[in-house]
C-alpha cells in the first residue's frame, strides 16, 4: 500500500525558535493517523506544511507520492487530494457569501458545472444531516453544529482522499464532540479516505486513530500502531502525557 | 465552617428577552473540600461565580440567593453584597491568570500588596519574605528570581501559580477557580490542580472548583455538583455519583466522556463516540416539566408536567438528584 | 436595500446621529433644489451689488451683484460632488492597493508602505501646492492630486484588515480550495474590508470638504467662474468691509456640512465597529 503522506527530514525555524526538528514520518492510505502534542509541539506548524500553508527550512513533503511545489498550478492539483478541517471549522466560512456561493466556487475550480456541482452537494447535505436550505443563508445564520458540518461537506465537495483535522474537538462539549468524531469516522470509511487528526486529547486520538506520533518541541518523541503507543509507551514523555491526562477509568465505571 | 450558597437566581436582560441563566441553584461546601461544579457551556456555572465574587455584568440581575462565608450571611441580590470578602474571604482563579495580574507591577509588588491588605501591621521586609515564601510553596522555580519579574515575562502556568500563591497570601475561607487549567497543556494542568489541593490542605479553606472536564472532577474533587441549563441536577460525593448516578443527564455525561484507557477495537465501527442528542432549551421559555425531559432516554409521561424536586438517591443523605423516577411513591 | 433603510433608522435612534442626518439632509436639500428655482448663479447685475439679504436675493448679493444664494448652492453642490468622487475614488483605490500589499507581504509590502509613507510625510497643503505646480489648476488636476493625498489612509487601513484576514481559517480555507486569488480578493477580502473603510471614508468626507475649501481658498482648487465654498468665502473675504453676508453664509454652508458629515461618520462607526473607541 502506498503513503499518502511522506515527511522526511521536515525542519524549519521561526527566528530563533525551532519549530519543526527533522521531523519525519509516513500515513498509510486508507487510515486514520493521530498527531498529538502540547502546545509548542509542532503539531499544527506541521499541518499548516503539509498544506503547503507554511514552507519549510529543509526536508521534503510528500503528498501521494508527488513532491510538494509552492506553485499555483500544483496548489489546483493537490486540492483535489487533500482537505483541511479547520480548528473552528465555523470560522473557515468566509462570514458575507452565502453558502451557496462557497458551494459554487468548489464546483468553479473543478469547472463543473453548476448543476452537476448542486448534485452531488444534495447528496452530501443529506448524508451530513443537513437540510437542503442551508445553502441560502448566510453562514452566521445557522448554529455553531451546522456551520461545523457545512465546513466539511465543503471540503468533501473536492472529492479529497485525505483530510486534515486540526483540534476537531477544541471547544466542543463532551455531549457533542462525540457527534463530530462519529460522523468523521464514518466519512473516513465510506469514501475510503485517509484521516489526520491532530489533537492534544489523547482519549479521542487513542479511540480514533490507528497510528499515531507522539510530538514535542518539533520533534517526533515516539510513533507507531496505537495500541502498543499508548498501551505500553516506550519514552517518559509519553508516559507523563498519559498519566497526566485527567480521565475517568474505564475500569472504575461499571457500565 | 461549612460554605453554602441558597437559591441562586440570576437573569440576563438581552435585546430578545430575558434570560434566566440560573434557576434556584444551592450548593454547600464543606471545609477543606473541593466541590467540582460541572456543566457544558451555556450551564451558567461560571455566573455562580460571578454572582457570588459579585462580578456580574451590569446586564445582569441576582433575582435570589443568599451565601454563608465564615458564619455570616450575604444578600446576593445586593449589588456589592460580598464586596467586604473580595481578596479576604474569597479569592478567585480564572482561567485567564492575566485577568488577575496587573501587566504594569513585578509579581513580587502585587503579592505584597495582598499582604499589605491582609496584615497591615507587618513591616516590608517580612512581607518580601512571606511573598517569596509563598511562591516557593506554590513550586515557582527561582522564586527571588520571579519577585521582580512582570506576568508577561511568565508562561501560562507560571502565572496561574502566582495566582494561586496570591490566593495562597489571602488566606481566604472559600477559593474559587474557574475552569483554572482549560487554556494549560495536561503536564502542566496535572501540576496546578496539585497546587491548588496544596494550597487547600495548607490553609483548610473550601475550594468551588468550576469545569466542564468530569476527568478533573473525577481526579481531584470530594463532592461534585451538575449543572444543565442554568438548574442544579445532581450534587453527591464524586464517589457516589460516578458509582451510581441519580440522574439520566449525569449518566450521560459520564459517558460521552472518553476514558484514557479505553482501547480501541480493530473493527473501526465499534469506536463509537456517546452523544446526547438534543439541545439546549431556550433560557428565556422554561419548557414545564422536567428541564432535561427532551433530551431524556428515559422520560415518561410526568416528566413533562412535573418539575422535579430534589430527592435522596439509595437513601444517602449526602446524594440527590431532581429526576422523578427517584420519586418514592 | 433593507440594510441601508436600517442602518439609517439605527444612526437616528440616537441624538448625534439624528443632528448628523439632519444636517446633511439640509445641506443635500440646499445643494440640489436650490438652483431649479433661483435665480442664474452667474448673472451679473452692478446695480445691486452688495445687497443685503431680502426677497429678491435669499442671502444677499455679492461684488459684482450676483445672487449669493445661488452661487452658495452652486458652490455647495460642487463641493460635495468633489469630495465625494475624491472619497469614493480614493477609498477604492487605497483598499485595492492595501489588500494587495497585506496579502502579498515581502518587497511589495515594503515598496507600497514607503510609498504611503513619502505621501503622508508631506504636510497635505504643500503636497497639494508641488502638485499644482507640476500640473497646473484645474478641476481634474485638483481631483487627482487630493486624491493622492488620501489614498494612503485608506490603503493603511485596509492593509492592517488583510493583514489580519490573511491569516483567518476562512481565507486559508478558500486558498486551500484553490479558488482564483482574484476571486478571493473581490468575494472575501473585499467586503471584510468595507465595513471599516466605509467608515473611515465618512469620517474623511468633511475632511476633504474642508480641505477642497482651504485650496479654492488660497485659489488653488476650483477655478473661476465656477464657485465653490472656498471660492466663495476668499471673494466674500476681499469685500468683507463693504458686505460680511457672502463670508458668513458660505461659512456657515461649510462649518453645517462638515459638522453633519462627521456627525454622520461618527454614528456610522459606533453602528459597523462598536468595538473601537475611536476618537469622541
Amino acid at each position: 500500500m502506498t503513503d499518502a503522506i511522506s515527511i522526511s527530514n521536515a525542519q524549519l525555524r521561526f527566528g530563533e525558535t525551532v519549530a519543526l526538528d527533522g521531523v519525519s514520518l509516513s500515513i498509510r492510505r486508507g487510515t486514520c493517523f493521530g498527531i498529538v502534542g502540547e502546545s509548542g509541539s509542532g503539531k499544527t506548524t506541521l499541518m499548516r506544511a503539509i498544506l503547503g500553508l507554511q514552507r519549510l527550512d529543509h526536508g521534503e513533503i510528500r503528498i501521494l507520492c508527488n513532491p510538494l511545489v509552492h506553485s499555483r498550478a500544483a496548489l489546483k492539483q493537490r486540492a483535489g487530494f487533500i482537505q483541511p478541517i479547520f480548528q473552528d471549522p465555523a470560522a473557515s466560512l468566509s462570514p458575507r457569501s452565502r453558502i451557496r456561493t462557497l458551494m459554487n466556487e468548489v464546483g468553479t475550480v473543478l469547472r463543473e458545472p453548476h448543476a452537476a456541482t448542486r448534485e452531488r452537494l444534495g447528496v452530501i447535505l443529506n448524508r451530513l444531516g443537513l437540510p437542503p436550505g442551508v445553502i441560502d443563508k448566510y453562514p452566521h445564520e445557522i448554529s455553531g453544529g451546522q456551520a461545523r458540518r457545512v465546513a466539511i461537506a465543503r471540503a468533501l465537495l473536492m472529492k479529497p482522499s485525505i483530510l486534515i483535522a486540526d483540534e476537531p474537538t477544541a471547544g466542543l462539549d463532551v455531549s457533542v464532540q462525540g457527534d463530530l468524531l462519529n460522523l468523521l469516522q464514518d466519512i473516513r470509511r465510506s469514501d475510503n479516505i485517509t484521516l489526520v487528526v491532530i489533537s492534544h486529547n489523547l482519549a479521542i486520538v487513542r479511540l480514533i486513530a490507528e497510528n499515531a506520533v507522539v510530538m514535542r518541541a518539533g520533534k517526533v518523541v515516539e510513533g507507531g500502531e496505537i495500541g502498543s503507543l499508548f498501551g505500553s509507551p516506550q519514552e517518559v514523555y509519553t508516559r507523563d502525557l498519559l498519566a497526566a491526562w485527567p480521565s475517568i477509568r474505564a475500569a472504575n465505571t461499571k457500565r | 465552617m461549612a460554605i453554602s450558597l441558597r437559591n441562586l437566581s440570576v437573569d440576563y436582560s438581552l435585546q430578545q428577552g430575558t434570560a434566566h441563566a440560573l434557576r434556584g441553584v444551592s450548593l454547600e461546601i464543606q471545609e477543606g473540600e473541593m466541590l467540582g461544579l460541572v456543566g457544558e457551556s451555556g450551564s451558567g456555572k461560571s455566573t455562580v461565580a460571578l454572582a457570588l465574587m459579585g462580578l456580574l455584568a451590569n446586564n445582569a440581575q441576582v433575582t435570589s440567593g443568599t451565601a454563608t462565608i465564615e458564619g455570616k450571611n450575604f444578600d446576593l441580590t445586593k449589588r456589592n453584597a460580598t464586596a467586604a470578602l473580595r481578596g479576604r474571604g474569597m479569592a478567585m482563579i480564572f482561567q485567564d491568570p492575566m485577568l488577575s495580574l496587573n501587566p504594569v507591577f513585578t509579581i513580587g509588588a502585587q503579592l505584597c500588596e495582598v499582604l499589605r491588605r491582609r496584615a497591615p501591621g507587618s513591616d516590608r521586609k517580612t512581607r518580601v519574605e512571606m511573598a517569596q515564601d509563598a511562591l516557593a510553596k506554590v513550586k515557582l522555580s527561582n522564586p527571588a528570581r520571579r519577585m521582580n519579574q512582570y506576568p508577561h515575562e511568565l508562561s501560562g502556568g507560571m502565572r496561574q501559580r502566582v495566582v494561586i500563591a496570591m490566593a495562597l497570601l489571602s488566606e481566604p475561607a472559600l477559593l474559587i477557580a474557574d475552569e483554572p487549567t482549560t487554556a494549560l497543556d495536561v503536564t502542566v494542568e496535572a501540576q496546578i490542580m496539585r497546587e491548588i489541593i496544596g494550597l487547600r490542605d495548607r490553609i483548610g479553606c473550601a475550594v468551588l472548583l468550576i469545569t466542564h472536564s468530569l476527568g478533573l472532577v473525577t481526579e481531584y474533587c470530594d463532592a461534585i455538583s451538575v449543572l444543565y441549563a442554568g438548574e442544579k441536577l445532581e450534587s453527591g460525593t464524586v464517589e457516589e455519583v460516578q458509582r451510581q448516578p441519580g440522574h439520566p443527564y449525569t449518566r450521560m455525561l459520564f459517558d460521552c466522556e472518553v476514558p484514557i484507557d479505553r482501547q480501541r477495537h480493530a473493527d473501526a465501527s465499534e469506536n463509537r463516540f456517546t452523544v446526547i442528542a438534543g439541545e439546549l432549551p431556550d433560557p428565556r421559555l422554561r419548557p414545564p416539566g422536567c428541564i432535561f425531559n427532551s433530551r431524556c432516554d428515559v422520560s415518561f409521561e410526568d416528566c413533562t408536567t412535573i418539575n422535579p424536586s430534589d430527592y435522596p438517591v439509595r437513601n444517602d443523605a449526602g446524594h440527590s438528584a431532581r429526576c422523578l423516577r427517584l420519586r418514592t411513591p | 436595500m433593507s440594510g441601508f433603510f436600517a442602518t439609517l433608522k439605527r444612526i437616528g435612534s440616537e441624538r448625534d446621529g439624528r443632528l448628523g442626518l439632519a444636517f446633511t439632509f439640509a445641506i443635500l436639500v440646499f445643494a440640489l433644489i436650490r438652483p431649479l428655482v433661483s435665480p442664474d448663479p452667474n448673472a451679473i447685475d452692478i446695480k445691486a451689488r452688495f445687497a443685503a439679504p431680502g426677497l429678491a436675493h435669499l442671502l444677499g448679493t455679492d461684488n459684482l451683484g450676483r445672487d449669493l444664494a445661488a452661487r452658495t448652492s452652486v458652490g455647495t453642490r460642487y463641493a460635495l460632488t468633489l469630495a465625494v468622487m475624491i472619497v469614493v475614488i480614493s477609498s477604492i483605490i487605497g483598499s485595492l492597493i492595501g489588500i494587495v500589499a497585506g496579502i502579498a507581504g515581502g518587497w511589495v509590502d515594503r515598496a507600497v508602505t514607503a510609498v504611503f509613507d513619502i505621501v503622508n510625510a508631506f504636510p497635505p497643503l504643500i503636497l497639494a501646492f508641488a502638485l499644482i505646480a507640476l500640473y497646473g489648476k484645474g478641476s481634474a488636476t485638483f481631483v487627482l492630486l487630493v486624491t493622492v493625498v488620501f489614498i494612503p489612509q485608506f490603503g493603511r487601513m485596509a492593509r492592517a484588515r488583510a493583514q489580519t484576514l490573511r491569516n483567518l481559517s476562512f481565507i486559508e480555507a478558500e486558498r486551500m480550495l484553490a479558488v482564483h486569488p482574484v476571486t478571493i480578493v473581490v468575494r472575501h477580502y473585499l467586503p471584510n474590508v468595507a465595513g471599516p473603510i466605509i467608515v473611515l471614508a465618512s469620517m474623511n468626507l468633511p475632511v476633504v470638504i474642508a480641505f477642497e475649501a482651504s485650496l479654492s481658498f488660497l485659489g488653488f482648487g476650483v477655478q473661476p467662474p465656477k464657485s465653490s465654498l472656498g471660492t466663495l468665502i476668499k471673494d466674500g473675504f476681499v469685500s468683507i468691509n463693504q458686505s460680511w453676508w457672502p463670508t458668513v453664509a458660505a461659512a456657515l454652508v461649510l462649518a453645517i456640512a462638515t459638522l453633519g458629515a462627521t456627525l454622520l461618520g461618527e454614528a456610522l462607526r459606533r453602528i459597523i465597529d462598536p468595538k473601537s473607541t475611536g476618537a469622541r
